[in-house]
């Protein structure tokens, strides 16, 4: 039954994780930009959610939209950011966004403190006694969000016109121009988007994890990892990915301790990085899906 | 004006006498500026008196331009590294473990973290040789975890995140029947990192005029051609990396016997990572002065203006300095200050 019950865990570790994922895959699919603030854009969701619980009462369901709409507006002012970048455009965006995460960090430090903070939970875990396994109502709600976001951008990408053309963007941006698809529209359209799915990340990690000002870097580095190993705008691709990269990182903490955990995302990353130099960005038929 | 001078003089000599020496030309009056600010970083313990802030926020401005430095030779390639708090971490527990447990000088030790640093280097450069720009600039974020993972799980041997504690002080030196002592004395801490950002500036500005500081450069700008013309893209690189790595670890053991104390999270910190990175781009990466400037310039500022503003959370200043410089004048102030000079 302990297997059952790390399956589980790590499953729903692996939907929080694709969730992390998807607003990263998003923006730098359609624009190119390596965005290195974006665990820092998902701990301030958090931030936001858990005051919002601990000072306006607000149930938690309801944190979601409220995080949602901040964190689309804060992609914007973000996008108007990277217009300015000059090229090469993939380094700089690294450099400058990488300058971000500091900013934010510390803004993160002077406004919050360094404590650890945690939305608790206030149902108690479901207990099926009969297979003796434990599921709390944060597992239950990561799968589910994730699940439902996978489905929802899934079929945004793949059924409407906007989708189509978000899509084409992706696959060769001249091609698209020539095809009179208005890229710039498309990147403002990817940053509201991914904004919007950082902002539903952001309370489900005040709730899975500890936020803390320092601990953007393990969610960037995950989300990084994750879109890599699916390739961008491929939906289904990042949650299989959060599914892998959770079993993983279960298995590690499982066979070896808590304290390895970091390294997984780490090694994974290098390794993916190593034996994909040529390139994160579709080339293949395989990338289109 | 300077440049207007030039141009005239050749006209002017034409009519001198033979054997008239191009010495008795005045010299520019950057000279003189240059002498002034050598003069004031000598003199400068004496002049804050008995208070030792400002001594010691200069000294250890003095610090982060040396891993500027060491930063910047990697730099001069074309790569921007995003880990370097890796063979800085990896310097000061090499460092300070190693007189922990063989209980030999720190003079000795430091190397031994410099030579730590120096082969994780040499194993990016074999890992890492066919990734280029923000590729390389992600797998050296994502390599600075590995060492730090390691250190902070070894409890029977690195203390783990406990940090080691009571590292031995630098022992006093003696020349001539006069003691020069390092432990809790501001001032000669000051110049013994005077005297480190020295060499490392030094070694920055023979590497910059040395032929493989020209292959470096050409490497940095176009990379088919320089292999073309006879290259070695990958040992140019390699070598300047391994150098840089090998400089950055000596710091970070310097740094671990000044402070007595290290932690993981403190020496494999983003932070470590980060501020070589700021200096050396807000200075000016492709100066010989640059990274230097940039210290002097933005440490104080953060330390001394900053923090009595902010006490938790100013190193915010680092972050927008970035971004504006990247932005705004992607040269640095040395390279801005050069293209003023040569307009006007």
């Amino acid at each position: 039954m302990i297997f059952l019950q790390l399956l589980i865990n790590a499953l729903s570790l692996g939907s929080f994780y694709a969730l992390v994922a998807f607003g990263f895959a998003l923006i730098f699919g359609v624009t190119h930009a390596f965005n290195l603030a974006h665990g820092e854009l998902i701990l301030l969701g958090g931030y936001l959610a858990y005051f919002l619980v601990k000072y306006w009462q607000l149930p938690f369901i309801w944190t979601l939209p409220v995080c949602m709409l901040g964190l689309t507006m804060a992609a914007v002012l973000l996008q108007k950011l990277l217009q300015q970048v000059q090229p090469p455009y993939e380094l700089n965006t690294l450099v400058v966004t990488f300058g971000l995460a500091l900013v934010l960090q510390n803004v993160m430090l002077i406004l919050f403190s360094a404590n650890y903070r945690l939305i608790p939970s206030v149902e108690l875990p479901f207990e099926l006694t009969k297979f003796a396994l434990n599921i709390t109502e944060a597992q239950v709600m990561d799968i589910v969000v994730s699940l439902v976001a996978t489905i929802s951008l899934h079929l945004l990408l793949r059924k409407t016109f906007l989708g189509k053309a978000l899509r084409a963007t992706i696959q060769n941006r001249e091609a698209a121009k020539l095809v009179g698809i208005h890229v710039r529209r498309m990147s403002l359209i990817a940053f509201l988007l991914g904004g919007a799915l950082i902002g539903l990340a952001g309370p489900l990690y005040a709730r899975t994890a500890y936020l803390q000002p320092a601990g953007g870097t393990e969610p960037t580095l995950i989300a990084i990892v994750i879109t890599i190993f699916a390739g961008v705008g491929r939906t289904r691709g990042i949650l299989l990915g959060g599914w892998v990269l959770g079993v993983a990182e279960s298995l590690s903490v499982y066979l070896l301790g808590s304290g390895w955990r970091e390294l997984v995302s780490a090694v994974l990353l290098i390794l993916l990085l190593i034996l994909q130099p040529q390139g994160l960005l579709p080339q293949r038929a395989r990338w289109l899906g | 004006m300077q440049v207007a001078d030039e141009v005239q003089t050749p006209r002017y000599y034409e009519t001198a006498p033979a054997g008239f020496s191009m010495t008795m030309r005045p010299l520019p009056a950057s000279t003189f500026l240059y002498a002034a600010a050598v003069i004031l970083l000598i003199t400068w313990p004496f002049w804050g008196g008995s208070e030792g802030i400002y001594c010691r926020v200069m000294a250890m401005a003095f610090f982060y331009g040396a891993l500027a430095y060491a930063w910047n030779l990697y730099s001069l390639t074309g790569c921007i590294s995003l880990g370097h708090a890796a063979f800085f971490g990896l310097g000061a527990y090499g460092s300070g473990l190693a007189s922990h447990y063989l209980g030999i000088s720190p003079y000795w030790t430091v190397w031994i973290g410099g030579f730590l640093g120096a082969l994780y280097g040499i194993l990016w450069s074999v890992l890492f040789r066919k990734l280029r720009g923000a590729r390389l600039g992600l797998a050296t974020l994502a390599s600075v975890e590995i060492p730090k993972v390691i250190v902070d799980n070894w409890d029977s041997f690195t203390f783990g995140s406990l940090g080691l504690v009571g590292i031995a002080s630098l022992p006093g030196l003696n020349f001539a029947g006069l003691t020069v002592a390092f432990k809790d004395n501001f001032r000669t801490q000051y110049y013994l990192l005077l005297c480190t950002l020295t060499a490392i500036g030094m070694i920055h500005w023979l590497f910059i005029q040395s032929r493989w500081g020209w292959a470096a450069r050409a490497v940095r700008e176009e990379e088919t051609a320089a292999s073309m013309l006879g290259v070695n893209v990958a040992w140019t690189r390699g070598c300047a990396l391994a150098l840089s790595a090998f400089l950055t670890g000596v710091c970070g053991g310097v740094y671990a016997h000044l402070i007595g104390l290290i932690e993981p999270s403190m020496v494999f910190s983003l932070h470590i990572s980060a501020l070589p990175l700021v200096l050396s781009i807000f200075g000016g990466r492709y100066q010989t002065l640059g990274p230097v400037l940039g210290a002097l310039i933005l440490y104080p500022l953060d330390q001394l203006v900053f923090r009595s503003i902010f006490p938790v959370g100013h190193a915010f200043l680092y972050g927008l300095v970035i971004i504006t410089t990247l932005i705004f004048f992607p040269n640095g102030v040395a390279g801005w200050l050069q293209q003023r000079v040569k307009i006007s």
